[in-house]
């Protein structure tokens, strides 16, 4: 059995135009039982950039806080926020510092720079880096996602077009995972706004 | 075990990880089962049906190994098929529930099945018998197996009435089904009724849309806009929550 699919997780996140959007499933199980289904796994870094983290789910909640410190010490040293670009990096370097004893968590960042482009970037374990322009994901069924999101995206979605894209590769692609779903969040992100919004799965 | 969980489909087996449930009723006896299939966490098939027929009115409940439970269902297929033609009789449910016993017993180091032989014959009318791994027999008034079967003990226990009625016994079968399946990764998809009264046996496939959920409208998630760990404010929460909807999925 593997340390990443002790707990499961699946998530998407995808850019559109002048917006990013991500989601993740709800379940919180250990191996086959699953305890609840209200623990997403993207959490907001600032109003602009989210991080969605896969893989054992008590190194992905402590990565987190980690990430919020050190973000939190930037933000006083520089008086703004971190642009995703630069969470991103710092992200990898912080995952490449335990190289030989590595937090066992898959990022995704999704976030707006300040310019309005979309930043999209994905991690293994280690830190290594990949940006995309179009989609990113993680879990632990990443080639169901990867088909559904290869097929379905296209360039210069609107927001709503865009929740409607993810929220239908993340559900297709974690109904055939049987440690990944019961119920989805999914973040957009715009230049002035944030729309969550949960959805209502199967629940098996 | 731990090889059906392995991480690439080279090399794990399938395994119906699985809910399996049956009863008996005032004049007949009800089975049931979900219809998932995985290999390690990918499920493999959705809708699949682990209730192989033995007989006309005798059904194996199949749960454990895929491959294990599929040879023992066609061979005791056969050997009922052979019985009854040199006794020129239909098979009893005993008769059946012996063999798939007899199986498991002999190849116990080999074979990983944990089956319920449930059919109606005319001597004893509807009979349940559980069949776990490793080759016990016992004849029950229901019985459940499977890995889904470890969370719904307690209902079955305490909802179980001797003498239901067939739609009460259905209800108690599906419902219990129901609820392992919200549990238990490895069960799921659809629900597979066989009903048998004596008269014929009837089946019932409940799609996965049709199949009762347990857990209500869905809140906000709590760790979305993640207040344990110390970050936004609560009114940013407020602002994100006003503008969040329930979507049907």
């Amino acid at each position: 059995m593997s340390i990443f699919s002790y707990n499961g997780a699946a998530i998407v996140a995808m850019a559109g135009k002048e917006c990013v959007a991500i989601g993740s499933d709800l379940r919180f199980g250990v191996q086959l039982q699953t305890i609840t289904c209200d623990t997403p796994k993207v959490f907001k870094v600032h109003d602009k950039l989210y991080l969605g983290l896969s893989g054992l789910q008590t190194d992905a909640q402590t990565l987190y806080q980690k990430l919020m410190f050190r973000h939190n010490m930037y933000k006083l040293r520089e008086e703004r926020d971190m642009k995703p670009s630069t969470f991103s990096n710092m992200l990898s370097n912080a995952l490449y510092e335990r190289r030989f004893g590595p937090y066992f968590a898959a990022p995704v960042v999704a976030g707006l720079e300040p310019d309005g482009t979309p930043f999209l970037s994905g991690m293994d374990t280690i830190g290594a880096v990949e940006t995309a322009k179009d989609f990113m994901i993680t879990g632990t069924s990443p080639d169901s996602l990867y088909g559904m999101c290869e097929s379905m995206w296209r360039p210069d979605m609107e927001p709503d077009e865009l929740f409607e894209t993810v929220a239908q590769c993340l559900m297709s692609g974690s109904d055939r995972d049987a440690l990944a779903g019961w119920g989805a969040v999914i973040h957009v992100i715009t230049k002035d706004k944030v729309i969550s919004r949960t959805l209502k799965t199967r629940m098996d | 075990m731990d090889v059906s969980r392995g991480a690439s489909h080279a090399e794990a087996a399938p395994s119906t990880g699985t809910t399996i449930v049956a009863c008996t009723y005032k004049g007949g006896v009800v089975l049931g089962a979900d219809g998932r299939v995985s290999i390690g966490n990918y499920i493999t098939n959705r809708a699949s049906n682990k209730i192989a027929p033995l007989a006309e009115y005798i059904f194996l409940c199949r749960s454990g190994s895929a491959p294990d439970t599929q040879i023992i269902s066609d061979n005791v297929r056969h050997y009922l098929d052979q019985i009854s033609a040199e006794s020129g009789e239909e098979p009893t449910v005993e008769m059946a529930a012996n063999l798939v016993r007899l199986i498991n017993y002999n190849n116990k180091d080999h074979l990983v099945g944990a089956m319920l032989v449930v059919g109606w014959d005319r001597h004893g009318g509807g009979q349940v018998y559980g069949a776990p791994i490793g080759g016990t027999l016992s004849k029950e008034k229901w019985a459940i197996d499977g890995s889904g079967s470890t969370y719904i003990w307690g209902y079955c226990d305490s909802e179980f009435k001797d003498d239901m009625t067939r739609e009460e016994a259905e209800h108690w079968v599906m419902e219990a089904i129901a609820l392992a399946m919200t549990r238990d990764a490895s069960s799921g998809g659809v629900i597979r009724l066989v009903t048998l009264d004596g008269r014929g046996a009837h089946h019932t496939y409940i799609s996965g849309d049709k199949v009762p959920q347990f857990v209500g409208d869905l809140p906000f998630p709590a760790g979305a806009s993640p207040a344990p760990f110390g970050a936004p404010a609560a009114q940013q929460q407020q602002q994100q929550a006003a503008e969040a909807g329930m979507v049907i999925g």
